[in-house]
């Protein structure tokens, strides 16, 4: 096949699902999972769904190509995507490409960011997002493909290829899909969108640069302030991009755990305030040179203690999954912001 | 059959590669540019070390960006193209 | 420019997306993480790639 990587529509032989997969992976357009046949037909059913909204897309870095629907669509129909979630997949495509979120930088990084994919509003519940027990987990379609779809986005549009341009040291299993919804029905504060400016009805993708999910187990503590200890000193780790990238991160609370610190009278914003007074790092747990390289980069520490983010703003707090006692904390690249997008 | 390419896009580049201009290493102003990483700048402090044997280093100056996990920002590449005819750039962990 | 050999992809990659061409300096990884002695043969290999480069 001559010139394939300059032509929109590909003429192929007529082949069989396991045939083109194997094209896939030769060209290189493969996360590694089995993927759809993007064919004409599949692809300009998504492309309806998105015909409302006319607004260009920028160049997407690092590859710095202004990408058409139709291979936008393309990557959907690979990733097993419905045609319905292609809105929430695109909002969260113009999500990256925000400037602060610095895609580039994302994606040429040594470390094991991934695009975190947060889905607000009404649009959780007809697209059967799952919001609740597992959710950054497996078994649902639409969590699962539409994190997936924007991976597979960044790897054929942006030019993301392990090895290349994504230089990630070990990489992260949340770079196969990270999606989930906010648990809005069971939490007990104001839902995230809506923080953010948005109305409560408006359906809103948030994303960010993250890590993987790191656990917050606390079976024992009764009180919200037993919680919140749990939480800080679980975040305050001398390893996270954010100690020196001075970047946001996310803290997930889990039902349970929301309902006892709402009960104990703590806000988003007392426990923000918390958190960012109860995790600072000590010296006496971080090296002299990696110190030295905070301290070169700009953050300097307050007395002996270093802070794990800029602000108290910069701990983002929402609540999803299921019941237990498990939180989640969710360190982000550093170098880069929380951005959110309504669907169209 | 036909499919879609996922990969298709329009290049926001130009069209044209972008040619260099001629430097004098001996006698021209560089900037060593560092990524912010750790031992970028000592690895640039070498070569200008070095450099001092067989020219002189006062028009050769340190920049950098204000963070490794960020791009540099546009006044400093716009200081760059002001007062540098050659750069030398540290890229890597 | 001064890259790793690991780095080197990266580099060639992200020139060809702006359309340029770099003068390119390739060095043995890693940068960070050496100490000052292990440092020194990194010096010595961009200095010695650099004269090579531009003929100083």
């Amino acid at each position: 096949m001559k010139d394939i990587a300059d032509q929109e529509v590909i003429d192929i032989d007529d082949m069989d699902v396991e045939a083109f997969n194997d094209l896939a992976t030769q060209q290189g357009w493969s996360d590694g999972l089995p993927l759809y046949v993007p064919t004409e037909d599949k692809v300009a059913k998504f492309v309806e769904m998105v015909r409302g909204d006319n607004r260009p897309y920028p160049p997407v870095p690092p590859r710095q190509v202004v990408p058409t629907i139709q291979a936008l669509a393309a990557n959907a129909v690979m990733a097993g995507c419905k045609p319905e979630y292609f809105p929430v997949v695109t909002a969260a495509l113009r999500g990256v490409l925000d400037p602060e979120y610095n895609l580039h930088g994302t994606l040429a990084t040594t470390h094991p960011c991934a695009p975190m994919v947060m889905v607000s509003g009404p649009i959780r519940k007809e697209l059967n997002i799952n919001c609740g027990s597992n959710c950054f987990g497996q078994g649902w379609q639409a969590n699962a493909t539409i994190g997936r779809a924007l991976g597979l986005m960044l790897l054929n549009v942006a030019g993301a290829k392990p090895g290349e341009m994504d230089r990630s040291t070990q990489g992260n299993p949340a770079k196969f899909t990270f999606c989930f919804g906010e648990n809005e029905e069971e939490n007990p504060w104001t839902p995230y969108h809506v923080r953010r400016g948005f109305a409560p009805t408006d359906n809103v993708v948030t994303v960010m640069s993250g890590e993987a999910p790191h656990n917050l187990n606390d079976h024992g503590s009764t009180t919200g302030d037993g919680l919140l200890t749990t939480f800080a000193n679980s975040m305050a780790t001398p390893g996270a991009n954010t100690i020196y990238g001075k970047g946001p991160c996310f803290v997930i609370i889990g039902p349970e755990h929301a309902a006892t610190l709402a009960r104990d009278g703590y806000t988003i914003e007392s426990i923000q305030e918390e958190l960012y007074k109860r995790s600072r790092v000590h010296a006496s747990r971080i090296s002299q040179e990696n110190q030295d390289t905070y301290i070169s980069t700009g953050h300097k520490p307050e007395g002996d203690w270093f802070t794990i983010v800029p602000t108290p703003q910069d701990i983002h707090v929402t609540v999803a999954g299921g019941p237990g006692k498990h939180s989640a904390f969710i360190p982000s690249f550093g170098g880069t912001t929380v951005a959110c997008v309504r669907i169209a | 059959m036909r499919i879609y390419n996922p990969t298709f896009g329009l290049s926001a580049a130009g069209g044209e590669k972008i040619a260099l201009k001629p430097v004098n290493w001996m006698t021209d102003a560089i900037a060593l540019v560092s990524n912010s990483k750790p031992n970028a700048r000592e690895l640039l402090d070498g070569i200008r070390t070095k450099l001092g044997a067989v020219r002189a280093v006062t028009n050769i100056d340190f920049l950098a960006k204000n963070s490794a996990s960020q791009p540099a920002p546009k006044d400093l590449l716009e200081k760059v193209a002001a007062n540098y005819r050659g750069a030398l750039l540290a890229i890597a962990d | 420019m001064i890259a790793t050999e690991t780095f080197k992809p990266l580099v060639l990659a992200q020139a060809k997306a702006r359309k340029v061409e770099p003068r390119l300096i390739v060095v043995k990884h890693p940068i960070g993480g050496l100490n000052a002695e292990e440092l020194r043969e990194r010096i010595e290999a961009a200095t010695k790639g650099l004269t090579e480069a531009t003929g100083t």
